[in-house]
């Protein structure tokens, strides 16, 4: 994103940014998002990294569980050492 | 948005050689430490994925900051590790700009303060939340304005990557240990259905 002119940032540029951050938010925070407010959009922002911060510690927690009984000798692990090694 | 396809690799593959390190491996932890393990291992995939970015800077620096995560951060990234964790030499000019930034802030705001009181509520909504997404966002106390969102849409991408292909790592390993258990009882039923 760098522009040959200056290192100004256009007006184009914030707005191109800002709708793209818009269209990152799941559907049920935007449709109630009609007239957003950059207070509002940074706040959804921040929802939604909460929410993907808490969605990923769930599934590490089910991935060690899964995994309990994976020890060296499974299966599982010879298809992780294969994949690795290929 | 989506992330590229290499992301995708690179960030399975890394995902991979954390599971190794950490469960493969003879040695036995518990779910905790296990866990801990899993999630170092897929914030470090995703930085890894995605490469050069503010935010995969700082969250590399972020996460060996921890005394206990180091060994096995040097185990995961091999060779990398040096590599990542040399210090970004740009980050030392931006304290200073920020400095600049209030000072002329603070001019502003006490001259409009009489007029626009609505003005005033608003910037300071903006303003909490801004700095509430700095802490969210690696790396982020050191970023302003265009470049802090330019960051979070990136890391914004990258974490739904991240967790979606978790998700997909769940569901393979889930579904390969559902065939090898089924294997086993396979020739049992058929003998039985035999028999009758």
């Amino acid at each position: 994103m760098s522009s040959r002119r200056s290192s100004r940032i256009t007006d184009e540029e914030i707005s191109e940014l800002i709708s793209k951050l818009q269209s990152l938010l799941p559907e049920s925070r935007r449709r109630s998002m009609s007239r957003a407010s950059a207070a509002k959009l940074l706040k959804e922002t921040c929802s939604y990294i909460k929410s993907l911060h808490r969605e990923v510690d769930d599934l590490s927690d089910r991935l060690s569980d899964l995994m309990s009984s994976m020890d060296s000798g499974s299966p599982q692990a010879d298809i992780i050492r294969s994949i690795l090694r290929s | 948005m989506q992330v590229a396809e290499a992301f995708k690799h690179a960030f399975l593959k890394q995902m991979l050689l954390g599971f190794q390190a950490s469960v493969v491996s003879p040695k036995s932890m518990g779910f905790q430490e296990r866990k801990s393990a899993i999630k170092l291992s897929a914030d470090v995939a995703m930085a890894v994925a995605r490469g050069t970015r503010k935010w995969t800077r700082g969250l590399i620096a972020g996460l060996s900051k921890e005394h206990q995560n180091r060994s096995f951060l040097q185990l995961i990234l091999g060779e990398q590790y040096e590599r990542l964790m040399k210090p970004c030499h740009s980050s030392w000019k931006i304290p200073r700009c920020k400095k600049i930034v209030r000072r002329s802030l603070r001019v502003c705001c006490r001259r409009k303060k009489k007029k626009n009181q609505v003005g005033v509520l608003a910037r300071t909504l903006v303003a909490k939340r801004t700095q509430e997404l700095k802490i969210l966002v690696p790396g982020g106390e050191s970023m302003d304005g265009f470049s802090l969102l330019d960051e979070t849409l990136d890391y914004v991408v990258s974490l739904r990557a991240q967790a979606d292909l978790m998700q997909s790592l769940l569901t393979t390993i889930e579904a390969s240990k559902l065939r090898s258990h089924s294997k086993g009882t396979l020739p049992e039923r058929k003998a039985s259905y035999v028999g009758n």
